[in-house]
C-alpha cells in the first residue's frame, strides 16, 4: 500500500475519502444500478472531493462581505419587520420594493392619476410605479400611425411634460416628491423622463438631490429581448452616460438603472447565457459612466439588478443567485477597481423565481404549486419566499382575487410556517450546492470572456451574437419539450383522460375601466392638439435645435437640452425624431 | 403539398410589442418541418403585413400577438386581405389569447388560434393538412 499513496499530508482526508467513494461505486451503487438494468445511475451525490480545498472566506463569506456569495445583506428590509407585519396584519406584495406601490398604469395621465388616487384612498398610497404604453416606450406620441391602438393600453400614455405632472397631482404633502419614491419602467425615453422628473422637482421648488427612485433604463437588455429599443445600441449607451452623469452629479439618491436577466431568460436564454449577458451589460454600463468622467466608487451603489433566473429547477436557481452575486462582486473589486462595498453589491427586490414562462395554461391551479417551488428558491436565495405569479398568470385575463389571496398565504406559509428566510445561505458548505456555484460560475465566465473578446455587450448585439443566442436556445428548450426529454406536467405527459383539470372560484377585479381605455387615444390626441396651439413654438423650436446640434457632438451631456425642451412642452416624440435623425434607428439582425 | 411547391408562411408580430420568443420558435419549427419561412420581426403594422404576405406570395400568415389587442388586429389584416383580394391566404393565430375570444376569432375567419403549451410539430401538422385540402 505504501507504495502508491502520495506523499502531500493535507491531501489525506481526501485520499480516504476517495477510496471509500471507489468502494461505495464498486459495492453499492453499480449492485444497484445493475439491478434495475440502467446504464448508469439516475442520482448524483457530492462528497466533500466536489469541492476539494475550497476557499470558505474567499468564495463564500459572510452574508453582507464579499464577495457576497452567501447574501447582499445580514438581513433584508422587510425581514426586519416580518413579526411586526404578521402582528399588524400589513399586506406585503411580492418583490417588496420598499414602500412603492403595485406596479401599474394605464389610458391617459388622467386616468391614471385617478386609479393613484383610488388606490391612496384604500391605504395604499406608495410613489407611483409606473408602467408606460408601448407607444410612450417605443418613443412615440399619441398621434403617430404606430399608436393606432396601443394608446394606454399596457401602461399610461405620456407625451409630454403635461401629462407627467398631472400623474403627480395626488403627490403633495406627506406624498411629495422628497417622501416617496418613484419607479419608471422606462428604457429608450429614459433620458426623457428622467428629465421630467427633475423638472418637476425644479417647479415645485424641491431640491433634485433629495428625489429617490429608480428608472429601468436598461436599454442593452431591450434589443436581446422586449425589443422597445429606438436608436443603435452605441448611439443608446452614449445616453446612458449622460443620463449616469447627470444623476450621479444632481440626482444622488436615484438609483441610475435596474437591470434585468429575467427577461433575457424568459426570451429562451439559458442560465449561463441570463447570467453572462445581463453582467456584460452591467459592465458596459459601467464603464459609460466611467468613461463620462465618474469615479466608479460615486455611482456604482446605484447601478440596481430587478431579477435574474426564472425557471423551476430549485437547485440550479438558488446556485444562480450565489454564482450572480459572486461574479458582480469581483468584475467590481477586481476589472473596475470599485473600493466601496456598496458598489460591488448587487441590489436587487428579487432572488430565485419560476419565471412567467414556468407556468402553464392547462390545469392552470398546479402553477400554484410551481410558484411555491419558486418562494423556496428564493428564500434560500437570500431574498424573501415570495410566491410568484398568482397562478392564473397563463390565462391572460387578468389575476383574479382568489389567486392573488392564494398567493399572498404561500408567502406567508413559507415565512411564518415554514420559516424558510430564518437562515442566511442555508445552502452554503453544502457540497453540492457549492459545487453548482462554482459550475455555474465557470460557464457564466466563459460565456462573458467570448464577448468580452468580441468588444463587449454592444459589439455582442450590433453582431446579432446575444440575440441569436437566445432564440436558439428557446428553439432549443421547445424541442426537448416535444421530445418528451424535458417534461412539464400537464403540457406532455400526465395528459390522458383519467386526469382531471381542478377548477375553483375566480373572480377578476375590474382594475382599469374598459371604456376609460377604449378612449384613451382620443383623449391623449385631443391633449396633444391643445398642447401644440397653446405652446410657445419658436422656444419649441429653439430647444429641439439645441437638443440635435449636441447630439451629433458625442462630448455633450444631452440631459441639458433634454430638461430644456421638457420645460418648453417640446412632445416625448418630438425630442426622440431628432435623435432618430441624428443617431438612426436600430434594425434587428435577420433570424 | 399542392405540386411539390413548399408551402410558404408568413409568421408577423403586429402592433409595437416585442415579445417575440413564439414567434422565434415558431418561425424555426416550420422552417425545420420543411416551409418556406418569412419572419417580419417586429412593430409591423396590419398594412405592412398585409402587403408582405401578398408581395411573397405566402400560403399562410401567422400572427404572433400576446398584448391583448388581438381581436381588433386580426380584423384588420383579415380585412386587409380581403380588400386586396387575397382572402384566400389561411390566417392562423398565435399567443396569449382566452379561451373566449377563441370563437370570436374563428367567426373573423381565422383558421386555427394556438396557445401557450403547443407544440410547435402541432401547427406544423395543421398547416400541411388545411393547405394540401384547399
Amino acid at each position: 500500500m505504501s507504495g502508491i499513496r502520495k506523499p502531500a499530508k493535507k491531501n489525506k482526508k481526501y485520499e480516504e475519502i476517495e477510496i471509500a467513494e471507489k468502494e461505495w461505486k464498486q459495492n453499492v451503487l453499480d449492485k444497484r444500478v445493475s439491478r434495475f438494468n440502467l446504464l448508469k445511475s439516475p442520482t448524483r451525490f457530492y462528497s466533500p472531493l466536489a469541492v476539494k480545498n475550497s476557499n470558505f472566506l474567499g468564495k463564500v463569506g459572510f452574508p453582507g462581505q464579499y464577495p457576497f456569495t452567501a447574501g447582499t445583506n445580514p438581513f433584508d428590509f422587510w425581514r426586519a419587520y416580518a413579526e411586526d407585519a404578521a402582528k399588524m396584519g400589513y399586506r406585503p406584495e411580492w418583490g417588496g420594493a420598499g414602500g412603492v406601490g403595485k406596479y401599474g398604469g394605464f389610458g391617459t395621465a388622467e386616468d391614471y392619476r385617478d386609479y393613484l388616487i383610488r388606490m391612496h384612498s384604500m391605504g395604499r398610497s406608495g410613489g407611483p410605479n409606473m408602467a408606460f404604453d408601448l407607444v410612450t416606450q417605443c418613443g412615440y406620441d399619441s398621434d403617430s400611425p404606430y399608436a393606432e391602438g396601443e394608446v394606454g393600453r399596457v401602461g399610461v400614455a405620456i407625451d409630454s411634460f403635461r401629462d407627467f405632472t398631472t400623474i403627480y397631482e395626488p403627490y403633495t404633502g406627506d406624498l411629495e416628491i422628497d417622501r416617496v419614491p418613484s419607479n419608471f419602467t422606462i428604457n429608450a425615453p429614459a433620458a426623457i423622463i428622467i428629465a421630467m422628473y427633475a423638472v418637476l422637482a425644479e417647479k415645485r421648488g424641491i431640491p433634485l438631490e433629495k428625489l429617490r427612485g429608480t428608472p429601468q433604463n436598461d436599454i442593452l437588455k431591450e434589443f436581446i429581448a422586449r425589443g422597445t429599443y429606438i436608436y443603435p445600441p452605441k448611439q443608446s449607451l452614449r445616453l446612458f452616460r449622460d443620463i449616469c452623469v447627470f444623476c450621479t452629479r444632481h440626482m444622488p439618491k436615484l438609483n441610475i438603472n435596474s437591470i434585468g436577466g429575467y427577461h433575457i431568460r424568459e426570451a429562451g436564454a439559458t442560465r449561463e447565457q441570463d447570467l453572462a449577458f445581463s453582467m456584460a451589460n452591467a459592465a458596459a454600463y459601467i464603464q459609460a459612466g466611467i468613461a463620462g468622467g465618474l469615479d466608479v466608487d460615486s455611482f456604482a451603489p446605484k447601478q440596481t439588478f430587478n431579477a435574474f433566473g426564472g425557471s423551476m429547477e430549485i437547485y440550479q436557481e438558488i446556485a444562480l443567485q450565489r454564482a450572480a452575486r459572486r461574479i458582480y462582486a469581483r468584475m467590481l473589486k477586481e476589472r473596475f477597481q470599485a473600493k466601496n462595498p456598496r458598489s460591488m453589491m448587487i441590489r436587487q427586490p428579487i432572488t430565485a423565481h419560476i419565471g412567467c414562462s414556468s407556468t402553464t395554461l392547462q390545469r392552470p391551479l398546479n402553477n400554484l404549486t410551481r410558484a411555491v417551488v419558486g418562494g423556496m428558491a428564493a428564500g434560500m436565495s437570500g431574498g424573501m419566499p415570495g410566491v410568484f405569479p398568482p397562478y392564473d398568470e397563463p390565462l391572460g385575463l387578468g389575476h383574479s382575487q382568489e389567486a392573488v389571496q392564494l398567493q399572498l398565504d404561500a408567502t406567508r406559509i413559507l415565512i411564518y410556517e415554514a420559516k424558510v428566510a430564518d437562515v442566511n445561505d442555508p445552502w452554503a458548505g453544502s457540497y453540492f450546492m457549492e459545487s453548482l456555484t462554482d459550475e455555474i460560475e465557470s460557464g457564466t465566465m466563459a460565456e462573458m470572456e467570448k464577448i468580452e473578446k468580441m468588444g463587449g455587450a454592444v459589439a455582442a448585439i450590433e453582431n446579432g451574437y446575444m440575440q441569436k443566442a437566445v432564440s436558439k436556445s428557446a428553439y432549443a428548450k421547445q424541442n426537448q419539450i416535444e421530445r418528451q426529454e424535458e417534461f412539464v406536467v400537464g403540457v406532455n405527459c400526465f395528459t390522458n383522460e383519467n386526469e382531471i383539470s381542478v377548477n375553483v372560484n375566480r373572480q377578476v377585479e375590474a382594475t382599469y375601466d374598459l371604456e376609460l381605455l377604449k378612449s384613451a387615444e382620443e383623449r391623449q390626441k385631443q391633449k396633444l392638439e391643445k398642447l401644440k396651439r397653446q405652446r410657445n413654438s419658436k422656444t419649441v423650436l429653439s430647444s429641439l435645435s439645441a437638443l440635435k446640434d449636441h447630439a451629433k457632438d458625442e462630448s455633450a451631456n444631452l440631459m441639458i437640452d433634454i430638461c430644456e425642451c421638457v420645460r418648453n412642452d417640446v412632445t416625448l416624440q418630438e425630442m426622440c425624431d431628432v435623435m432618430r435623425e441624428v443617431f438612426g434607428e436600430f434594425q434587428q439582425t435577420k433570424l | 403539398m399542392s405540386q411539390g411547391k413548399k408551402i410558404r408562411v408568413l409568421v408577423a408580430k403586429p402592433g409595437l410589442d416585442g415579445h417575440e420568443r413564439g414567434a422565434h420558435v415558431v418561425a424555426y419549427g416550420l422552417r425545420d418541418a420543411g416551409f418556406e419561412v418569412i419572419y417580419t420581426g417586429l412593430r409591423q403594422t396590419t398594412k405592412q403585413i398585409v402587403n408582405t404576405a401578398i408581395q411573397e406570395d405566402v400560403d399562410v400568415v401567422g400572427l404572433s400577438i400576446l398584448s391583448g389587442a388581438h381581436l381588433s388586429l386580426t380584423r384588420k389584416v383579415i380585412d386587409g386581405l380581403k380588400t386586396q383580394g387575397a382572402e384566400d391566404i389561411m390566417v392562423i393565430v398565435g399567443g396569449i389569447v382566452p379561451e373566449g375570444d377563441i370563437p370570436l376569432l374563428k367567426d373573423m375567419g381565422v383558421k386555427e388560434v394556438f396557445t401557450a403549451g403547443t407544440p410547435v410539430s402541432a401547427i406544423s401538422d395543421f398547416i400541411g393538412a388545411a393547405v394540401s385540402s384547399i
